[in-house]
């Protein structure tokens, strides 16, 4: 196991290398230059050179490249070059909290109504129940979340005013003002990743209900929640966890449709608002951070694996 | 009660009455309509000067008068919290006048940080941390008594210390991007701790409504000294430290802008709020439903998207507030494009008319049908365009050339001068390229569809991202582009920067080599435009302006479209009164709620 991880993290470090050479230059190549953007007003020659200068920017790319990484052996993104130059790292380590609480609150509401919905639909194969899920599932996949959180604002934040429309307050303002601004949006993405999730619980199961074990299970006369929840349900979790491991990574990278719609300020629209103002440090270090997150919840799928089915072993 | 209200409204009629009589006291053979050179200095006088030229001009309408003669506006309850959306934004990137590059950073700037000038409802330059001013004879320097006792946020004392900072920092190009406002600034000298001294190197109109303007204005913005040393650069950005009606209190970058009361403002009136807070919300949809919720009782920021505004004002709960703004749009021509081209634009009129390239340039100006666009682009908002000079400028806008104008709306002409063009019904005419970006698309589509209908000539829509877009545009890399000003206060801002040779948006990063200008350039109208920058004389400007502003229009420097208005949103328990209405600003300092 301990060489496996080892493995891993190597793995790992080579991978946010290269995409954060590729992000690099695949930045400097994107037409559009970050200085004339800021300065279409200023009409000033100069300080247009003196700003380039200031950020470093009129150094050849390579000089800035082995910059860039130097600084970050030593744990510092940079700063932001578009507006206050604020360090990237404060950018993200604000934005980063209410991305963590969306996915969060999200992903549970999202296995709240996935893993019971999948289970009835998958037990009772073909039913009326099953039906009303499978069309659910599929209404939930095909509902654009923007459309989904926009209805969800009309109805609770304008119309039953129980629920603040927009904006996001943090966990120290109180667990209910941070909770309520939560919850609409969290149903949004919740309600996408749901019908993803129960989907999969569904065939998942309905595959492993069909084997020969579950029969003699049968036939030796157990409970049917003892057969569903004990021996079925934990067999068709291998490839149901794949989906979630990459769809909790997905929430985190950004739900940006959500985060605009409710303008809260995470990880997702960082990243949009810093491409669209050509913010190169910006990007790279969202970038870093989002590639990060995909790679270690990659890796926590892996090695939750083992757990659920203890005949996996890395290392053999 | 009753009683005394109407004593009150009694001394508000009388005080009209004074001063309209006042304003048309003067021998109208007199050129300076009665007033005295030192009339057009100092800032007490200010109103009653501003009057007396309105009158002259034949402008003064009882209006102008009644807006201040409300004393018992004042009377309003203070306190409360107000909060606001800010349209169509994801983050307020910075607040420092340094670096303030958006009309919505600057409109939160402008509650926060002091000038020594501040603009009125009117545009006028009113004195702000500047209590009075002298100007020499020559219009080249200015003497300003500064206000006595005003703190900044942090405690510090505010002197001719802090102005003469101000200037050094924001004349310097490594520390602010508005350096170039500054370039007719030969010096600024401390006299004592209250007076400073400007010295210029020319006459300059704009000087005390542009250059010391403390929310457009942005170069003489007065900044703390100490604060800046302390907090440093960035996060003075976030939080800027000045002597304005509100301090800023906390900053979530693309989340909250929170403002306190200052309560050692040096107007005791002044503010009226306890706390604003402010919200950066960037998609439409949300935005209306934030204000119908009430979890936002104003809206600041970029223009409310003009498809929202009809149901706000079919609402009972909202105000919608509707002014001219200080903005124009246009459609730019590329004068280098091979079936468009003008390489000199010095001709008189009649030679211009000759040529095939600029026949087919006024064509595409006469064949927007400004009226239909407004209707169906802006869904019928807004003042048609036929120059820069925008309607908020009011005295020097001008309303007759939507008819004297070469560019006025005439589809048979326009495609008589198509066909004379050599492509007669649009035949032989190329497809043409038009950049917008994405936010614009859809209005910028209602351009594209006319070309088609009324010339049957092809404008292909390209969307770009505005960083893109502004390289495109300055290196001339275009056929058409979708593209305009706003917060224009001066007449300035309308000419300066875009109408001469050398201004800073007529393609600045074009192959010189290539081109000898970008897309316009006429010397009577360069020569125009410098005398009306240094005529101090209201009415004499005025009439430089229009007639520079007429030869851009006629010669087609762009077909202009339309002048936006400048829209407030509020909800009812929301007071915003008259004397706080700048066009495009958000002044908090006298707003109540209830």
């Amino acid at each position: 196991m301990t060489r496996y991880l080892i493995r891993r993290t190597i793995g790992t470090i080579i991978v946010l290398w290269a995409v954060a050479t590729l992000v690099f230059f695949m930045l400097r190549i994107v037409p559009g230059d970050p200085i004339g953007a800021m300065l279409f007003d200023a009409g000033d020659a100069a300080a247009v050179e003196a700003l380039r200068h200031k950020l470093g920017l009129d150094a050849p790319v390579y000089v800035q490249y082995v910059k860039w990484f130097w600084l970050l052996f030593q744990g510092d993104f940079g700063n932001s070059i578009y507006g206050s130059n604020i360090p990237v790292s404060q950018a993200i380590a604000e934005a980063l909290p209410r991305t963590l609480s969306l996915a969060s609150l999200g992903f549970i509401i999202a296995l709240l109504i996935a893993v019971p919905a999948g289970l009835i639909a998958a037990t009772r194969r073909n039913s009326m129940i099953d039906n009303v899920v499978s069309f659910g599932a599929f209404l939930g996949l095909s509902m654009p979340e923007f459309w989904l959180g926009i209805l969800l604002i009309i109805v609770f934040a304008a119309g039953l005013k129980w629920l603040p429309a927009i904006g996001y307050a943090p966990l120290s303002d109180g667990l209910w003002p941070w909770l309520s601004h939560l919850i609409l949006p969290a149903i949004a993405v919740g309600t996408t990743f749901s019908a993803i999730i129960a989907r999969n619980i569904r065939s998942g199961m309905l595959e492993v209900l069909q084997t020969d074990y579950i029969r003699v299970a049968r036939a030796k006369g157990l409970t049917k929640s003892a057969l569903i929840l004990r021996h079925a349900f934990p067999n068709a979790l291998i490839p149901v966890i794949t989906v979630v491991g990459i769809a909790f990574a997905l929430l985190m990278a950004g739900a940006v449709v959500v985060e605009n719609v409710f303008a809260i300020k995470g990880l997702g629209r960082l990243l949009i608002q810093s491409i669209l103002n050509r913010d190169y440090p910006m990007v790279q270090g969202a970038v870093l951070v989002v590639s990060a997150i995909f790679v270690l919840s990659n890796l926590l799928v892996d090695l939750l694996y083992t757990v659920i089915d203890p005949r996996i072993r890395y290392d053999s | 009660m009753t009683t005394k209200r109407k004593n009150l409204s009694d001394v508000g009629q009388a005080r009209v009455r004074a001063e309209l009589a006042d304003a048309y006291d003067f021998d109208p053979r007199d050129p300076l309509f009665g007033l005295s050179t030192t009339a057009l200095s100092g800032s007490r006088l200010e109103r009653r000067t501003v009057l007396r030229l309105l009158a002259a001009a034949g402008m003064l309408t009882a209006g102008h008068v009644i807006g201040a003669a409300h004393p018992a506006r004042a009377q309003a309850k203070a306190g409360g919290t107000l909060t606001c959306g800010w349209a169509g934004v994801g983050e307020i990137t910075t607040l420092d006048p340094a670096q303030i590059n958006q009309v919505l950073q600057f409109q939160i700037s402008s509650n926060v940080l002091s000038g020594l000038t501040h603009i009125s409802a009117d545009l006028i330059a009113q004195g702000d941390l500047a209590e009075s001013w002298k100007v020499s004879d020559d219009g080249t320097e200015y003497t300003f008594k500064l206000r006595e006792g005003v703190t900044f946020h942090n405690g510090d004392k505010f002197t001719a210390d802090d102005v003469v900072f101000t200037y050094q920092r924001s004349s310097d190009p490594q520390k602010s991007i508005h350096s170039a406002v500054l370039a007719n600034v030969a010096g600024v000298e401390k006299v004592d701790d209250y007076t400073v001294h400007f010295k210029l190197k020319a006459p300059q109109a704009s000087f005390l409504p542009k250059v010391l303007e403390r929310s457009s204005g942005r170069a003489m913005t007065i900044v703390s000294r100490g604060a800046l040393e302390k907090m440093g650069e960035s996060d003075y950005g976030l939080m800027p430290v000045g002597t304005g009606p509100f301090k800023v209190t906390a900053h979530q970058l693309g989340q909250t802008v929170t403002l306190e009361r200052n309560p050692d403002y040096y107007d005791k009136e002044r503010p009226k709020l306890d706390k604003v807070v402010i919200q950066p919300i960037i998609d439409a949809e949300p935005l209306a439903a934030a204000i119908e919720a009430g979890d936002i009782q104003l809206i600041g920021g970029n223009p409310i998207a003009p498809e929202l505004i009809d149901r706000f004002a079919s609402n009972p709960d909202l105000v919608v507030d509707e002014t001219p703004g200080p903005t124009f749009q246009a459609l730019w021509i590329n004068p280098w494009h091979e079936h468009m081209k003008v390489t000199d634009f010095n001709k008189p009129l009649d030679q211009l008319m000759s040529e095939k390239g600029f026949k087919a340039r006024l064509a595409i100006a006469k064949a927007i049908d400004r009226d239909a666009y407004i209707k169906q682009a802006q869904f019928g908002r807004g003042t048609p365009g036929f120059g820069t000079v925008n309607p908020a400028q009011g005295h020097y806008f001008d309303p007759g050339l939507a008819q004297t104008s070469a560019q006025t709306f005439d589809l048979e002409k326009a495609r008589q001068l198509l066909a004379d063009a050599g492509y007669p019904g649009g035949e032989g005419f190329p497809k043409l390229r038009l950049l917008t970006t994405p936010a614009n698309r859809r209005e910028t589509q209602v351009v594209a569809n006319q070309l088609k209908q009324n010339l049957n000539i092809d404008a292909e829509i390209e969307t770009k991202d505005f960083p893109v877009l502004i390289e495109d545009f300055d290196s001339m890399n275009w056929d058409l582009v979708r593209l305009g000003s706003g917060g224009d206060y001066d007449p300035d801002d309308a000419l300066v920067d875009w109408m001469q040779t050398t201004s800073k948006f007529n393609g600045r990063k074009r192959d010189q080599a290539k081109y000898s200008f970008g897309f316009f350039s006429d010397k009577e109208v360069d020569q125009l435009i410098s005398d009306q920058s240094a005529t101090a004389d209201v009415d004499k400007r005025r009439e430089l302006v229009m007639k520079a502003n007429k030869i851009t229009s006629d010669k087609v420097a762009s077909a202009f479209l339309f002048h936006q208005p400048d829209i407030l949103v509020h909800h009812k328990n929301v007071s915003f009164p008259k004397e706080s209405r700048i066009p495009g600003l958000v002044d908090l300092d006298r707003v109540t709620v209830s």
